[in-house]
């Protein structure tokens, strides 16, 4: 069966290592890329980390003017094909979660991978709050 | 009135032919395109005048009519009188009465608007016995100076719509491709492709509609082939392309006429009214079940959409900019459907080869070129006019014999065919014959026929820079190598031609023109190098002094040479005085003449009047 | 239906591809580098830079060969490729002098000349300052976004980017793709006050209702919305305060799940 990325907010700590393996597995030229995933301290017991869902049905996947955006058989997650990207920002705007970002400089879309099928900040969560199984 | 049928097709033209003949004789005034500039209408016009002034009876006896290009366009406003062949030229609309008087009357000919010998100098009567006439061969112009085109009647007197008649009621489509391929007739609008092939492989195209379309944007500076036939025989082309459509299956056409023919869109539109209404195009054509109609497209005014895939871009609606054609527009073109798109020669070809059967075509030409060629033959030439030669024909014959010789008798220096796609050949190349194939390996190309004659006074690397110039405002500018290789070629020429060229440009133009030659998109940059590399091969000797000692030694490039008049040779006559619009030369009657070399613009209108020769370039 | 599977040689290496596919599209697959200047995957090929000319042949064409744009040739059974060889190098060569002749100060082309030995142009250097390239890929875009905004006019050398009677284009959404889009930088466009100027153009951006940045030109989310039918509303707020809001609709609903569980 598919791998999934279980989040368990209850053991969130909200140590924001997840995003700092993200930042680190999509840095580019020693720059450290823009994390897919988010924390947020809200209190024991009541951390949220939240990245892309991998919709289903996704509307940015449906929006996107060039198909640039599609699933990746293997691995569940919906990728984003930088080479025929055109950088409109219209995929950001689209998605319902605000999973969607624009890097700042090439303007093409950012999103969570999965890294290909290693999610990092599953890898590096120190209490199991992020799992891929 | 609806002609429904092969039988009522046969019967329309018998009776047209009937109608004609019960008129005795036939003015026939030309109003192709040269004897219009030269008004050959207010010649019609006044012949008309006389006529209505003469009684009922004669009336009667004599017709009267305008039609195309009859050919010999040096010597017009032409009136050819009929069945004689009675041949009047440089008529003016005051000779008008005499011509009617003269004709009417006892059969006498007004003498002296008869054709002059230029050899004998007699008068030749008919013009058949001239030899611009009887060395050619007329089948795609075999209307044209003929007939009326604005009488479909006549069209169909002449034998018109019965190779279609014949196509549609008793030859399978195969059959109709099966006999134009046995024909041999390839493309006559420069690029030559085997005509049956290309319907061929057109008509096994799986994807439907298909098209089937003209190219009639005759874009080559000189050319006026397809104008001609466009104005003076417009029937014999929607013929054509109704037996093609036929052959291929398409149901739908357009013949893309260049924006600056008015005229001969007018005609194609008068011509596909009639055809219409007679039941000839459009709906169930002569009952036989095949439909099909043609409208007419003007073009956008660019020289590159005379290229297939631009053309079709052009008909769509969209900028006429050429694609690479890696894939077909047999198997893609219109609307990306599988096209057949032609030439108005060739669409004008097709009815004769289907009536006359494909033997016929195949017995004229050489072993790979069959049938005849139209050319315009234009230049230094003596009888500047429209032809049409079998293939085969030598440029040399050509030249001489139909030609008449250079003007003046100077030198032959070169002869320009196939546009800015072709290039010079030399006095050592007159011996080839004139074939899609020959003048090719010779360092030229047939083309779609213009034929540009040169002598002595022409300077070929100013001839190679006209046609850059024209290639590089004619690019569409989609690729690097075309818009930017053929502006900087011309940058050269231009330097050249100025005093301004360097050692190395010559090595420079051969590598540039390489590339241009290798990774343009379209035909259009794949030749456009052809007119320099030509000039380079036979006469590098002129670029070099151009480069090397900065001199024209033909005397057209101006800061290049000075006009210079030899003792020897003047006679005194000051007829160059008189010519030379600075007053830049002096001199008494009788007595040598000079130039003045700072007033002098160097203009050549001294040398062209001198009749000594005695204007000299230094 | 899947399409038809075919063999094809390029450099020496026999490789599988389907029919219909372009033999760059085969070469990027392989890891074969061609170079271009006018491709883009989200866009039709036109084949103007001509920088990914090869060389092809096949054993059934009596010796032929000759250069076609890699971009728009589709592949076929028993095509032999050649990548690099002295006419393409020489072609590419000349290519990039002539670019450079046009845009000696574009660094784009100058890096590029310098890879096949132009330093300096060997032409005449064109009068006009400009680093555009012509090769259509702004047009081209604006296109494939719906806006047809901005295309090419004129012919030859003349032949140059447009805006429709050279006055500020009226289906313009200010979207910036062709900014993005564009190899060497020539299209510009500037942010600033939550205003979006290009191409002559203001574009007032639309500010996020939760945290007042601005996201993207008024005009741009009128013309996703149409285009999309999704609600314009919907399309306002930032990917941040969206994914804010997301966090806390989950966290609510955790909390009303556990007074659930509890009571």
């Amino acid at each position: 069966m598919e791998k999934v990325l279980t989040i368990t907010p209850s053991r969130c700590t909200a140590c924001r290592t997840c995003e700092l393996a993200c930042s680190f597995k999509h840095s580019r030229n020693g720059t450290p890329g823009i994390a897919r995933i988010r924390a947020f301290m809200f209190g024991e017991g009541r951390n949220q980390v939240v990245t892309c869902f991998q919709c289903d049905e996704a509307a940015c996947v449906k929006v996107c003017p060039v198909s640039a955006l599609s699933r990746n058989e293997q691995t569940g997650a919906i990728e984003v094909n930088e080479l025929r990207c055109i950088g409109c920002g219209l995929c950001a705007v689209a998605c319902p979660f605000g999973h969607m970002n624009q890097d700042r400089v090439n303007h093409l879309a950012i999103k969570c991978d999965l890294c290909g099928g290693e999610p990092a900040c599953a890898a590096f969560c120190p209490t199991r709050a992020l799992e891929f199984k | 009135m609806l002609i429904k049928s092969v039988k009522a097709l046969e019967d329309t033209a018998r009776q047209a032919r009937e109608r004609r003949s019960a008129v005795e004789t036939e003015i026939i005034v030309c109003a192709g395109p040269g004897c219009m500039l030269k008004g050959g209408l207010a010649v019609a016009g006044a012949l008309e005048k006389a006529l209505a002034a003469q009684t009922k009876a004669a009336r009667l006896k004599l017709g009267l009519k305008t039609t195309g290009c009859h050919g010999l366009c040096e010597q017009g406003p032409l009136v050819v009188i009929q069945p004689q062949g009675i041949f009047y030229t440089r008529v003016k609309p005051e000779d008008a009465e005499e011509i009617i008087k003269h004709t009417l009357g006892k059969g006498e000919l007004v003498r002296r608007l008869l054709y002059r010998d230029p050899d004998t100098r007699e008068r030749v009567e008919q013009y058949t016995s001239i030899p611009f006439y009887s060395n050619q061969v007329r089948i795609a112009l075999r209307n044209v100076g003929r007939i009326d085109p604005c009488d479909i009647d006549q069209y169909l007197a002449a034998g018109g719509y019965l190779g279609m008649a014949r196509a549609l009621s008793e030859m399978k489509p195969e059959q109709v491709v099966e006999e134009i391929t046995r024909s041999g007739l390839r493309g006559r609008g420069g690029g030559g492709f085997p005509t049956g092939r290309k319907w061929k492989t057109c008509r096994n195209a799986p994807a439907t509609p298909k098209y089937v379309l003209c190219n009639a944007d005759e874009g080559d500076p000189g050319a006026f082939m397809d104008r001609a036939i466009c104005e003076g025989d417009p029937h014999a082309v929607l013929e054509g392309m109704v037996i093609g459509a036929y052959a291929v299956g398409a149901a739908e056409g357009h013949i893309y006429v260049r924006e600056e023919y008015p005229l001969a869109v007018e005609r194609l539109q008068g011509a596909i009214e009639q055809a219409r209404q007679r039941g000839l195009l459009g709906e169930n054509i002569l009952g036989s079940g095949f439909s099909y109609d043609i409208r007419v497209a003007r073009g956008g005014g660019a020289f590159v959409c005379g290229e297939s895939s631009a053309l079709m871009k052009s008909v769509a609606g969209e900028v006429g900019e050429p694609r690479a054609k890696y894939i077909h527009s047999v198997i893609r073109g219109l609307h990306d459907r599988p096209t057949v798109l032609n030439n108005v020669e060739t669409w004008a070809d097709v009815p004769w080869i289907i009536t006359e059967g494909a033997e016929k075509f195949a017995a004229l030409g050489t072993e790979r070129s069959k049938g005849t060629k139209a050319f315009s033959l234009v230049g230094k030439v003596r009888n500047t006019g429209l032809i049409e030669v079998p293939m085969g024909m030598t440029l040399r014959e050509i030249i001489y014999d139909v030609g008449g010789g250079i003007i003046g008798d100077r030198p032959f220096k070169a002869v320009q065919t196939g546009g800015p796609s072709g290039g010079c050949l030399p006095a050592s190349q007159l011996d080839q014959p004139v074939d899609f194939d020959s003048l090719t390996k010779a360092g030229s190309m047939m083309g779609s026929g213009g034929m540009i004659v040169m002598d002595d006074r022409t300077c070929m690397v100013d001839v190679a820079r006209y046609f850059l110039r024209f290639l590089k405002e004619e690019s569409c500018g989609k690729c690097v190598p075309c818009r930017e290789g053929v502006h900087q070629l011309h940058a050269i020429l231009e330097r050249i031609c100025t005093g301004q060229g360097q050692p190395d440009d010559i090595r420079k133009i051969e590598a540039l023109s390489d590339v241009i030659v290798k990774a343009s998109l379209c035909a259009l940059g794949k030749s456009a190098p052809n007119p320099v590399l030509s000039t380079l091969r036979y006469f590098r000797d002129e670029y070099e002094a151009h480069i090397n000692e900065k001199k024209c030694p033909a005397g057209v490039c101006r800061s290049l040479f000075t006009f210079q008049i030899s003792a020897d040779k003047c006679r005194g006559c000051g007829l160059c005085t008189e010519a030379c619009p600075v007053d830049a030369i002096l001199g008494e009657l009788k007595h040598v003449h000079q130039i003045d070399e700072v007033k002098c613009t160097r203009c050549g209108a001294c040398r062209n009047v001198c009749r000594a020769d005695a204007v000299e370039v230094v | 239906m899947p399409a038809k599977l075919i063999n094809l040689e390029i450099d020496g290496r026999i490789f599988q591809a389907e029919e219909g596919m372009t033999i760059l599209e085969v070469a990027r697959r392989e890891g074969i580098h061609i170079p271009t200047l006018c491709h883009h995957d989200a866009l039709e090929p036109v084949g103007s830079c001509r920088l990914c000319l090869v060389e092809i042949t096949h054993r059934d064409w009596k010796g032929w060969r000759g250069l076609v744009t890699s971009c728009l040739y589709p592949v076929e059974e028993g095509l032999q490729v050649t990548t690099f060889n002295e006419d393409i190098r020489h072609a590419r060569r000349t290519v990039l002098d002539l670019l450079l002749a046009r845009c000696p100060n574009s660094t784009v082309i100058q890096k590029l000349a310098a890879e096949y030995g132009v330093l300096a142009t060997s032409y005449a250097k064109n009068e006009t300052d400009t680093n555009c390239i012509l090769c259509g890929l702004c047009v081209r875009v604006c296109a494939v976004k719906g806006c047809n905004a901005i295309s090419t006019a004129g012919r030859g050398v003349e032949r140059v980017i447009s805006i429709p009677f050279d006055e500020p284009p009226p289906d313009c959404i200010g979207c910036a793709s062709c900014a993005h889009i564009c190899p060497t930088g020539v299209i510009e466009f500037e942010d600033a006050d939550g205003v979006r100027r290009i191409w002559g153009r203001s574009f007032p951006m639309v500010r996020c209702p939760s945290c007042g940045q601005p996201v993207m030109p008024e005009a741009q989310l009128e013309f996703e919305a149409a285009k999309s039918g999704l609600d314009p509303d919907y399309l306002r707020t930032c990917p941040a305060c969206s994914q804010k809001k997301t966090v806390d609709t989950i966290r609510t609903t955790f909390e009303l799940k556990a007074v659930e569980v509890a009571g």
